[in-house]
């Protein structure tokens, strides 16, 4: 029954106005439902007032990614109807507050006056008033079905009922709209009911008032608009699952794959990581650690720093110290790690660098999505900063294992380890289970640390055959660590066979990485396998990618998609293997000039001739990759630019 | 059996100029550390980039040579992982007061127990004698092409309004007073600065020898009643004094301990206070996991993010 479940949801309103508890909150009525969910947000880089959205997909099965059209708008405000008016599908709701039916589009001051324009325009060729009465008049024409909602009446019964004022009430319009979708859309008051105390777990005042809110709206709709059928439950009733934010897997990741200390400085879209790590400063340890270790409790240290250059900078000197470490920024961030990079390869000190791109360049835009870091990252650092690892992570569940690995990978080979994420990750939410974030089927390694070493045959920086040297903590025994060229001992040296000597065991050090890091982690090959049809591309398009591919291929194209992991190391082979056996490549990428198309020239020499890449800042969604595919399976060669988001 | 500051010599050749003062400052150091009796392993000085960040070849500790302006954060890194590590930062004016002076001013907030000893002889040696943020305006040395043009900070102010909890500034050539005031430093729990003055003999031209030892003094051996020491908060009443002391440059230097103050809560006992456990399972020197299996797992660590379905 509940097989077939397939839903979009938009809730759109002013920033700082809900949209961010509204978002959860719905987020958890599905879950509640018995549904995997996948939001993500989209919203200004401002503080209060512009317009912010949630796209929220819910599946009887793991949704990746989000589509338009909708199939429900929830607006919070008169803005949200102008801005996503023409993202709405057949058939779908509108559910919107009747008070903002008066406004005209002119008098909204936070809407951008180029936004403002080409609605404006489209609202003349339809020939729509631009006044919210009238748009909503036309979508109700055009077979959306338009709830207006007395959120001022509604809150007067709400309070009541409770025997307060108003504005003691005021707060809980949000759950008035959301319990306004959900009645819509065929959800008990029981789940939200449920949703509401999960989401302001022990705050029993407002659990309370935003409990008679729900109640108060269900009856309403209920009067107005019939029962709807009701929504099946989905397939995972009475489980314990958690719902996180790509930022926070990021930070369960670090905490539980061993990092004692994290340094950030605080910049969008990385912040919540830290914030987040900072929240869960002492964790609890499981029963059999609590049991071996003989404590319920664990710190590990998350610390602000003044600048970026002193992140990266305390981060080494704590990795130096022996500390299990990582770092958060964003590409501005990057810039100044730079040199900072160049050290940690020099001095082979271990440090995970996530690093979650967005829109640039310069400051772009800060809250929105870009892939422009993955040259930077390769060359981040002065003077061949090599040898050096990154790594790319497709969604959420593989960041949480691709955290692990890059702190595993750091100590193992003692190099900087930039691990790329987005902001599309950032701000994007899903729902999981135990098993897809187990733990204990990843060792923790930290490679050649060695806490007593003999004080008289220690070399900090012995010549190799791996080009790996044993990795004594600061305070163990005596040595020097060195940002110049240096000698065995760490010691500064100018001497020219030394110099090459040196040279040769980071040379040997990349090799073992390439020859150490096996090809299964390196790129993953998606769909069907003999296809000649190729889509490459790295990081969080994949959910997109994948949404697409299998809508194509219920239409019968045969199709594969090649997900590039680690650029450093390079997958050569494989890559080359893929191309030479493909008739058709397509480059999927988030950013202008093809970054992974020109990594793919350097370490291939094939050059791949078509793109689909959205510039627009906004998340990649499920329909315009399968646009896109299909506009590039047409052409011989060329750049598809894909548009959607509002 | 104690250790003679021999025990802290290293057979590098030492590539700094003769009469240069970072050898009063190397000398100075590597006695502190013997009559206090350091294990050499036990110490980690860290240094930038210049003339004067040479220094860790030269001292037989753990001691990192970093990157141009980051002694510094590189310095937290290792004391907030090993609170247990004596961490020393031997640096230059241009490093800690130019390229690095942010860090200066951050670390100073944190009051985390570090030794910032400021080898400041107003000059970028290393690059042929620019202008350090040090050297006073309008002193045009020999290597400048043109009158300095810029105004010199002052060490212990920014020191001060940043939040270091002890404040010194020594003379390189005399060793047996910067040694005590190292000694001073290490004692002390929290931010220090010990700013050191030397002359640069082959760049500074105009602040040499003779130029200091004309203006000089020690502001103990002048007032016996020189008291740097804010214990108590009725002592705050001296720091308008103190503060006046560590004005005064011209036409005498005062030297000595300026300011100690022993009120301000160090870091590690902050971070210990919002994060317990800290002092006893610090970064360095905690499990990370239970023979590579992970000390916990999301469903355990993090029920903030839990739905009951």
């Amino acid at each position: 029954m509940s097989e077939n479940v397939d839903l979009d949801v938009m809730i759109g309103g002013p920033q700082g106005g809900g949209i961010e508890s509204s978002g959860q909150m719905t987020l958890r009525v599905f879950m509640i439902k018995g549904y995997d969910v996948f939001g993500i947000r989209e919203y200004h880089s401002d503080i209060m007032g512009a317009h912010s959205y949630y796209n929220i997909r819910v599946r009887s099965r793991k949704p990746r990614s989000v589509r338009l059209p909708v199939d429900a708008l929830l607006a919070l405000d008169a803005e949200a109807i102008f801005t996503h008016y023409n993202e709405l599908a057949p058939g779908s709701y509108l559910i919107y507050d009747n008070d903002s039916l008066s406004t005209r589009m002119d008098r909204i001051a936070p809407m951008e006056p180029e936004t403002k324009e080409r609605v404006r325009e489209d609202l003349k060729e339809k020939g729509v008033e631009p006044v919210a009465s009238e748009l909503v008049k036309y979508l109700s024409k055009q077979g959306v079905k338009t709830v207006g909602l007395p959120l001022k009446d509604l809150l007067k019964v709400t309070a009541d009922r409770l025997k307060t004022s108003v504005v003691s009430v005021a707060k809980t319009v949000n759950t008035m709209t959301i319990t306004a979708l959900s009645a819509m859309l065929g959800i008990d008051l029981a789940a939200v009911e449920r949703s509401i105390e999960l989401y302001f777990a022990g705050r029993k005042s407002i659990i309370d008032s935003n409990v008679e809110a729900a109640r108060v709206t269900y009856e309403h709709v209920k009067e107005n608009y019939g029962v709807a059928k009701p929504l099946p439950d989905g397939p995972h009733r009475n489980k314990t699952r958690m719902v996180a934010t790509g930022n926070d897997i990021v930070a369960m990741a670090k905490i539980v794959g061993g990092v004692t200390l994290e340094t950030y400085y605080p910049i969008t879209p990385s912040q919540d990581e830290a914030f987040y790590m900072e929240s869960h400063r002492v964790f609890d340890l499981d029963e059999d650690a609590a049991k071996s270790l003989g404590t319920q409790k664990m710190p590990a240290l998350t610390l602000q720093a003044e600048d970026e250059l002193a992140a990266l900078n305390m981060a080494i000197g704590a990795a130096l110290a022996g500390a299990r470490v990582a770092t958060t920024t964003s590409g501005p961030g990057l810039s100044l790690m730079n040199e900072a990079i160049s050290f940690a390869v020099m001095a082979e000190v271990p440090v995970v660098i996530s690093v979650w791109m967005r829109t640039g360049p310069s400051t772009g835009i800060a809250t929105r999505q870009g892939q422009g870091d993955l040259l930077h990252s390769m060359f981040a650092g002065h003077g061949e900063a090599l040898p050096k690892i990154v790594l790319a992570s497709g969604d959420h569940i593989e960041a949480y294992y691709d955290t692990i690995k890059a702190l595993n990978w750091a100590e193992r080979f003692q190099v900087p380890v930039i691990h790329l994420l987005d902001k599309y990750m950032a701000a994007s939410m899903m729902s999981f289970d135990m098993e897809d974030v187990d733990p204990y089927k990843m060792p923790l390694d930290r490679g050649k640390f060695v806490v007593q070493p003999d004080p008289k045959a220690y070399k900090r920086y012995e010549l190799t055959d791996d080009g790996i040297s044993p990795r004594a903590p600061l305070g163990a025994v005596r040595y020097t660590v060195s940002s110049l060229e240096h000698n065995e001992e760490g010691v500064v040296t100018e001497d020219p066979v030394m110099r090459e000597r040196m040279v040769m065991k980071r040379i040997r050090k990349m090799e073992t990485i390439e020859r150490e890091i096996p090809d299964s982690e390196k790129a993953v090959l998606h769909g069907d396998p003999d296809a000649r049809v190729t889509v490459i591309s790295w990081g969080t398009t994949k959910g997109p990618i994948l949404d697409a591919m299998e809508r194509l291929s219920a239409e019968g194209l045969k199709l594969r998609f090649l997900q590039i992991k680690t650029f450093l190391p390079f997958p050569t082979n494989m890559v080359k293997g893929i191309i030479e056996t493909s008739d058709d490549v397509i480059a999927v990428e988030n950013n202008a000039f093809g970054q992974m198309v020109w990594t793919i020239r350097m370490f291939t020499g094939f050059d791949i001739k078509k793109r689909i890449a959205k510039l627009n800042s906004r998340s990649l969604m499920e329909q315009e990759v399968y646009n896109g595919l299909r506009k590039a399976l047409s052409m011989k060669e060329g750049l598809v630019v894909v548009s959607d988001g509002a | 059996m104690a250790r003679n500051w021999m025990d802290y010599k290293t057979d590098a050749w030492i590539q700094w100029c003769p009469a240069c003062g970072n050898f009063g400052i190397l000398t100075a150091m590597q006695r502190a550390f013997a009559e206090l009796d350091l294990p050499n392993e036990k110490v980690t000085v860290v240094s930038g980039i210049g003339c004067s960040s040479r220094i860790p070849y030269y001292i037989k500790t753990t001691n990192i040579h970093t990157l141009h302006g980051r002694p510094i954060p590189v310095a937290q890194g290792v004391k907030l992982a090993n609170p247990d590590q004596v961490v020393i930062v031997a640096s230059g004016d241009g490093d800690l007061l130019g390229i690095g002076a942010g860090h200066f001013v951050a670390i100073g907030r944190r009051n985390i127990d570090i030794k910032v000893i400021l080898h400041d002889n107003a000059v970028y040696g290393l690059t042929k004698g620019q202008a350090a943020p040090t050297l006073p305006l309008w002193f045009k040395t020999k290597a400048l092409g043109q009158p300095n043009i810029q105004s010199a900070v002052n060490p212990l102010l920014l020191a001060f309004a940043s939040g270091f909890t002890f404040i010194a500034r020594a003379y390189a050539y005399h060793i047996d007073q910067l040694k005590e005031m190292i000694k001073a430093a290490i004692m002390h729990k929290g931010t220090s600065l010990i700013d050191v003055l030397q002359p640069c003999p082959t760049y500074n031209d105009i602040m040499t020898k003779e130029w200091y030892e004309k203006r000089i003094y020690y502001l103990d051996k002048e007032d016996p009643s020189w008291d740097p020491n804010v214990e108590k908060p009725e002592d705050l009443k001296k720091l308008p004094k103190i503060v006046e002391k560590m004005l005064e440059w011209e036409p005498r230097i005062p030297l000595g301990i300026f300011y100690r103050n022993t009120m301000v809560e160090p870091f590690d006992a902050r971070i210990e206070k919002i994060m317990p456990g800290y002092l006893a399972m610090p970064p360095a020197r905690r499990p990370v996991s239970v023979n590579g299996r992970a000390l916990t797992n999301p469903f355990q660590a993090f029920r903030d993010r839990l739905v009951q379905t």
